[in-house]
């Protein structure tokens, strides 16, 4: 017996031990096994046997009944499953929605992993925790443990059991029965006559270490919810006061007492080369007057904004120009791409794409958008210029570029979605539109000529 | 004789044995009729030259339907030698026969060979280079792998391994029912582990020749491993049926208990789980990765109305049969393990439908129809193989020195 | 069992040889179940050999030189690390996985083998699981101390940080990690508990002290061995190893998620879940054999964890380190067969580039090494394997360090390529860890039972009944009297 309670029980006298019931002991399993089998058939059903370890067929010689365990298990699963789907579908799709690479909100493949392993995790305790539970374990006070004699049920000896609270218990008939069978030797179980509650003591620590482990915890709720005149502590120091300067902080190791550097002379930012470039312009930015403030502001105000300049009446060209409100601006007049085939093919396609939903295939306007719009009559529409406007044929090269680039009116700017060279062909094929609508017969190859027919009146327009 | 291990009960049945060219005739008309039906079948713009290539990939995925039967009974012999189970011997003889059925699934393979060499490009469209307009694919044949000439060399290695590894483990199997002599289950033992090597390469290549390479842009390191899993799963679904199938005929009642169909039940059950693992990690790898030359055997797969069969995986091949085979008193249950058995191999058909079919275009109602009459064709064609190969020979190894293991043994837990 | 006494060598007996049809003794020596309890509980009971106390001071002093690291990393920060640009996850990461990797051997010994019926699995399966236990404690410290802002390690969990009301995020893999690590360590702590449940009560029932029993009492929770427990606890085991089996598994294909899901070429690829699984359980039993092998030497146990166990678990090797191998080569062959730049370029680095040392020493270690396995006495030379144990054990760090240092180190923009050197901080902390490893190991040895004592006497009473039945059918088999007859069900 000493079990472990015995050395810290209270000085209460204990009352006399009252038998519990019998307790045969047996040198291997199979002599246990016939035993039980003859316990069983006399009709006694509170029997136990006590191995140290799972004697196989003992459930059916002592007609145990299967365990409900997996079924809880089961259960538990599920619940763990439940459980990581909601969680997730509510953190994740509901109440917090992160975008991570554009991968939908809610229940998807990534929420597999963390279900399953919440499925697992409540599956396992559960068995564990059930196990205990339907064992009724942790129980230290047992009447087995009242004799040294039993402690071989965990080495190397087999004990069958018969309890005294059993409906056709009777001490001398199980007695009897017990003798009959080829035990070892029988003895009678005492009850366990020390206290079974848990010693004061223990429980006292017990309380004692809960409280004390609510102390940090409860520190912390209460500096989050009150307000203090001091300075913050600095634990991580160098992190606190970190070695470094920021922008607009003065400095001693500069003369000038300035922690931002200058710029290096000669500095130029990205990008800042092609603003010099005539072929990404349209015009020649050299041949801007450094005098003339006005197109000055004007064109610094072009370049760095794609929005529609005739919206905004604060960069409205000084001096409107002749040619519908564009800037007078040394534009190029002269194509920088080569005018072949190849380019004009890629003027043709970039054309279709871009320009011909509002500007029509033939640049008379006339586009899809344009004659939807015009057909809704909509108030706010201002329709696309004909490419074969007076004016728009006199315009330069560079500026129908410059138009491209940067919008005109209601048109916005396309130089995100078309190259340089793209809108320089695009320009091209504007350029051979037009021809195309002032071309004579002289134009024709003469060898040509005789195949021209007299025109319909459809193509006259 | 007084013993209950009777050797009349380890004999194939008698009616068993005249169904041989039954099963084969009717599978060669189901087939037939399948590839009638096929002609059904009409591309997106109307054009017949779709009615081919959809019979030649119902005809490939019919034939992976049953050769991965076939490889699996091969790997699970193998495996029972390299773990020295004991378990197994009494069922292990139909498993020895399935994966005899190996040359005459090699004889079937020879149609897939021979459309290779008349210059089809249905179902591998590498093979036309004149007709690929994938550069990833050009490059491929340029590096000279996807070639009808070295697909076929490396088809008929792998044939020539699988055959060689079958027939010298039952060639010894077949010795020891003669003498009983220990020797031969030694020699098993000691190659099992080599042959399991050469077994893994050469399935894992298997899968990615025949069935990866039928989307020639597309690559997953993973695609053996799929393929083998699922392999497995219809192996033991088979082997179960067949099983059941002798016991209700009278056969090997003392040999075959409970215990077996409960072990087999276990092993369907725990490569139904292998299978699910295994496609999704593949699916959650691309569907994160989201790289276009990957995702879009999935596009493939997730239109056209092949969706349906994509989504439906999930249902009945992993969450269904899960929890339909999750208790152990399904598994020691005859009918609610043939039950589904019988389901593990319906969606092993599909899952091959799966895996082959999408690429043959839009399903339409007679030619999906046709298709199905073609599993079940292959299927008879194959009962019939392993009949011929059944004909003669003990269904026990009744020597076999682990015999007496195989039959006391009992599952006392699970 | 008999039949071998007669030659009976209480330093090594070959019980390797398998005669088909008949079983070699799981344990030798004539064992009864008296003499297998004593020949374990004298392991916690006796003094403890000098050696321990060697290895103990030393591994101890080790631990705290780990934990003193700690200590100054959270104050100086993770700069001390070797890690740089582009190679941000290095040496604790590889740290991380090779640990996670070798907590894969114990579960997989007491899950899945029990699953398959191994009953071979019962000597070596508690120090395996215990092993698995402290060598998931020293990955946990990794991510932990990785974070930065380690105190801040909770906000990890479904948290609401930062007064935001702000969650994790799910769809990362690190935070999978965090849920599957978690449970596994939980899982593989209470089924650890569990399976010594009955053997703490054989402990606590031979104690002499009364601070002993008192101890053991309360960790057994007052189990009495009565058969009605059992058949509970058999339940409970049972589903646990179901349980445990698949999430073994989830557990590194998880981690290879944290790889797998990233666009990096030779992260990206379909195969690295099974792989990494491969990997782990061949680097876990490595590690087994690494520390069995010592361990049934000094404690005598050599009639318990046998040359058959040993051979065992170097055939797993063999056959994970194949595997291993045919991962490594499908990785190669698919980087070709697909005619992909990015893909081709990282093998061909991998092998070839500047960190071809690394790559050869872990084909060399894992790939080759194993393969001596082949040979019989390589696998019964306790010598032999204890070298090729520690062998995979390198091998696998570097395969983990190759995967995540070779694929960063050269990314899709070639001016931000980089050279990693650890520093003195990383390699002091991963030898620390080892001690931390080996000090929890040790403890393990002196207090707790070494060997699942109940599963043992067990697998004793079932081989001699299952040995009983067999003779009783064949001899029906071969014609001789049957002894009972009628229909097996």
């Amino acid at each position: 017996m000493n079990n472990s309670e015995h050395k810290l029980k209270s000085n209460k006298e204990p009352r006399p031990p009252k038998a519990c019931g019998w307790m045969a002991e047996f040198e291997n399993e199979h002599d246990l096994l016939h035993a039980a089998e003859k316990v069983r058939d006399a009709g006694y059903t509170k029997t136990d046997a006590f191995t140290p370890f799972p004697v196989h067929g003992i459930d059916h010689a002592l007609g145990i009944k299967p365990t409900i365990l997996p079924f809880i298990v089961l259960c538990a699963g599920l619940t763990g499953l439940c459980t990581a789907l909601l969680m997730q579908w509510w953190m994740n799709g509901v109440d917090y929605k992160y975008i991570i690479s554009g991968k939908p909100f809610g229940i998807t493949p990534a929420s597999i992993p963390v279900s399953f392993e919440l499925t697992i995790l409540f599956s396992a305790f559960t068995s564990v925790l059930g196990m205990l539970a339907l064992n009724g374990l942790p129980k230290f006070s047992n009447p087995v443990f009242t004799s040294a004699k039993f402690d071989r049920a965990t080495n190397d000896r087999f004990f069958l059991y018969v309890d005294a609270t059993d409906k056709y218990y009777n001490r001398e008939s199980v007695r009897e029965l017990l003798s009959s069978v080829d035990a070892n030797s029988l003895d009678e179980v005492m009850e366990d006559s020390t206290p079974s509650e848990m010693p004061r003591a223990i429980l006292l620590g017990a309380l004692l270490l809960v409280l004390a482990g609510l102390i940090p915890s409860a520190i912390v709720l209460n500096m989050r919810s009150s307000f203090s005149d001091l300075p913050r502590w600095h634990v991580f120091f160098d992190m606190d006061f970190q070695p470094k300067k920021k922008p607009q902080q003065t400095t001693t190791i500069f003369k000038d007492g300035r922690s931002m550097r200058p710029q290096v002379p000669g500095t130029i930012s990205r990008g800042q080369l092609e603003q010099q470039d005539p072929f990404y312009l349209g015009y020649d930015p050299m041949k801007v007057t450094s005098l003339d403030t006005d197109k000055q502001i004007y064109v610094s105000a072009v370049d760095s904004t794609a929005a529609s300049p005739s919206l905004d009446a604060t960069v409205q060209p000084p001096a409107a120009s002749p040619a519908g409100g564009a800037p007078n601006l040394p534009f190029l007049d002269k194509l920088p791409i080569e005018a072949n085939e190849e380019n004009i093919k890629l003027g043709k396609t970039k054309y279709e794409i871009y320009c011909s939903a509002c500007h029509g295939y033939a640049g008379f306007g006339d586009g899809l958008v344009a004659k939807r719009a015009a057909s809704l009559a909509q108030d706010t529409w201002a329709p696309p210029s004909s490419l074969h406007l007076d004016r728009v044929q006199k315009q330069p090269v560079g500026q129908i570029f410059h138009t491209i680039s940067k919008g005109q009116g209601k048109m916005a700017s396309y130089a995100s979605s078309i190259t340089p060279q793209e809108r320089w062909s695009i320009v091209l094929y504007v350029k051979a539109l037009q021809r195309s609508r002032n071309a004579n017969i002289d134009d024709v190859p003469v060898e040509q000529r005789g195949s021209l027919t007299e025109p319909t009146p459809s193509q006259t327009k | 004789m007084s013993s209950k291990y009777d050797l009349e009960t380890i004999e194939l049945p008698a009616v068993w044995r005249s169904l041989k060219p039954i099963f084969f005739a009717a599978g060669l008309i189901l087939l037939a009729g399948g590839a009638f039906l096929s002609l059904f079948a009409r591309g997106a713009d109307g054009s017949t030259d779709a009615a081919f290539r959809f019979f030649m990939h119902s005809y490939l995925a019919n034939f992976m339907f049953v050769m991965t039967i076939a490889l699996g009974a091969l790997f699970f012999i193998l495996i029972q030698f390299v773990s020295r189970a004991g378990w197994s011997t009494s069922i292990r003889r139909i498993a020895e026969l399935i994966m005899t059925t190996i040359p005459f699934l090699a004889l079937m393979f020879l149609p897939i060979i021979a459309i290779l060499f008349a210059n089809y490009n249905a179902p591998y469209e590498w093979n036309v280079p004149a007709e690929v307009h994938s550069s990833v694919i050009k490059a491929k044949i340029d590096v000279g792998y996807l070639t009808k000439e070295w697909f076929s060399i490396r088809a008929t290695v792998y044939f020539a391994l699988w055959i060689f590894m079958a027939f010298y483990f039952f060639g010894h199997s077949r010795k020891q029912d003669e003498t009983g002599d220990v020797e031969h289950s030694l020699a098993r033992q000691k190659w099992a582990g080599p042959c399991i090597m050469l077994f893994s390469l050469s399935v894992s290549f298997a899968a990615f020749d025949w069935v990866m390479s039928i989307d020639a842009d597309w690559f997953s390191t993973i695609f053996g491993v799929y393929v083998f899993a699922a392999g497995m799963m219809a192996f033991f679904a088979t082997t179960i049926l067949i099983s059941m199938a002798l016991q209700n005929a009278g056969k090997l009642r003392a040999f075959v208990s409970v215990e077996h169909f409960h072990d087999m039940g276990k092993f369907m059950f725990g490569f139904i789980m292998f299978w699910s693992y295994i496609a999704f990690s593949q699916l959650l790898l691309y569907w994160y990765g989201n790289i276009p030359e990957e995702t879009y055997w999935y596009q493939v797969r997730l239109n056209d109305g092949w969706q349906y069969l994509a989504y439906g995986l999930i249902p009945l091949h992993f969450a269904i049969p899960f929890l339909g085979t999750l208790s152990r008193h399904v598994r020691r249950n005859r009918f609610g393990l043939t039950f589904w058995a019988c389901w593990a191999l319906a969606v092993h058909w599909l899952d091959m439908t799966f895996l082959v079919m999408p690429n043959a275009g839009a399903p339409s109602f007679m030619p999906i129809f046709g298709h199905l009459l073609g599993g079940i064709g292959m299927l008879m064609v194959f009962l019939s193989f392993f009949l011929v190969r059944a004909s003669n020979v003990p269904l026990v190894p009744m020597k076999d020195p682990r015999l007496p293991e195989a039959l006391t043994y009992a599952n006392p837990l699970l | 069992m008999a039949s071998i006494s007669s030659s009976y060598n209480p330093r090594e007996i070959d019980n390797t040889g398998d005669i088909p049809g008949r079983r070699a003794p799981l344990i030798t020596g004539n064992q009864t179940y008296t003499s297998v309890t004593e020949m374990v509980c004298r392991v916690a009971e006796d003094p403890q050999p000098r050696l321990w106390w060697i290895l103990f001071g030393f591994s101890s002093l080790t631990a705290t030189t780990f934990l003193m690291l700690i200590v100054f990393l959270i104050y100086k920060g993770v700069g001390i690390w070797g890690n740089m640009s582009p190679v941000f996850w290095a040496w604790p990461i590889v740290n991380f996985v090779f640990w996670v990797g070798i907590g894969h051997a114990g579960t997989l010994i007491s899950a899945i083998l029990f699953l398959f019926r191994q009953n071979w699995r019962t000597s070596i399966n508690r120090a395996a699981e215990a092993m698995t236990i402290f060598a998931v404690i020293c990955a946990g410290i990794y991510p932990g101390i990785h974070v930065g802002r380690a105190w801040l390690a909770f906000w990890l969990l479904p948290y609401p940080s930062l007064n935001l009301w702000m969650w994790p995020q799910f769809r990362s893999p690190l935070l999978w990690d965090v849920f599957a690590v978690g449970t596994y360590a939980s899982t593989s702590l209470v089924f650890w508990y569990m399976g010594m449940i009955p053997d703490l009560a054989t402990y606590r029932d031979r104690s002499k002290s009364p601070l002993r029993r008192f101890i053991y009492g309360l960790l057994c929770l007052g189990w009495t061995g009565s058969s009605r427990h059992w058949l509970v606890y058999e339940k409970a085991y049972t589903l646990l190893a179901a349980l445990a089996a698949p999430l073994v598994l989830s557990v590194h294909t998880v981690v290879s998620f944290d790889f797998a899901v990233s666009q990096l070429p030779g992260w990206h690829t379909t195969i690295f879940p099974p792989y990494f699984v491969a990997g782990a359980i061949f680097s876990g039993f490595a590690m087994v054999v690494t520390l069995l092998v010592p361990m049934r030497a000094i404690y005598k146990l050599e009639n318990l964890i046998t040359l058959r166990h040993l051979d065992n678990m170097n055939k797993i090797i063999l056959a994970t380190g194949s595997l291993v191998g045919l991962a490594y080569g499908t990785e190669f062959f698919m980087a070709w067969y697909s005619q992909n730049q990015y893909e081709s370029f990282t093998f061909i680095n991998r092998a070839f580039g500047p960190y071809w040392w690394a790559y050869w020493i872990m084909v060399t270690c894992n790939v080759i090494s194993p393969q001596l396995f082949w040979f019989k006495w390589v696998r019964t030379n306790v010598v032999a394997m204890w070298v090729v144990s520690i062998f995979v054990n390198i091998g696998m760090w570097f395969e983990r360090f190759v995967i995540t240092v070779t694929s960063l180190s050269r990314d899709f923009l070639p001016s931000s390529w980089g050279y990693y050197n650890p520093t003195m901080y990383d390699g002091l902390m991963f030898f620390g860890s080892f001690g931390v490893f080996l000090t929890l190991f040790l403890l393990f040895c002196r207090y707790l039972p070494t060997i699942a004592i109940s599963e043992v006497k067990g697998v004793m009473s079932a081989s001699d009944h299952a040995e009983h039945q067999q003779a009783e059918v064949l001899a029906e088999l071969q014609g001789k009297e049957p002894k009972h007859v009628g229909h097996a069900h």
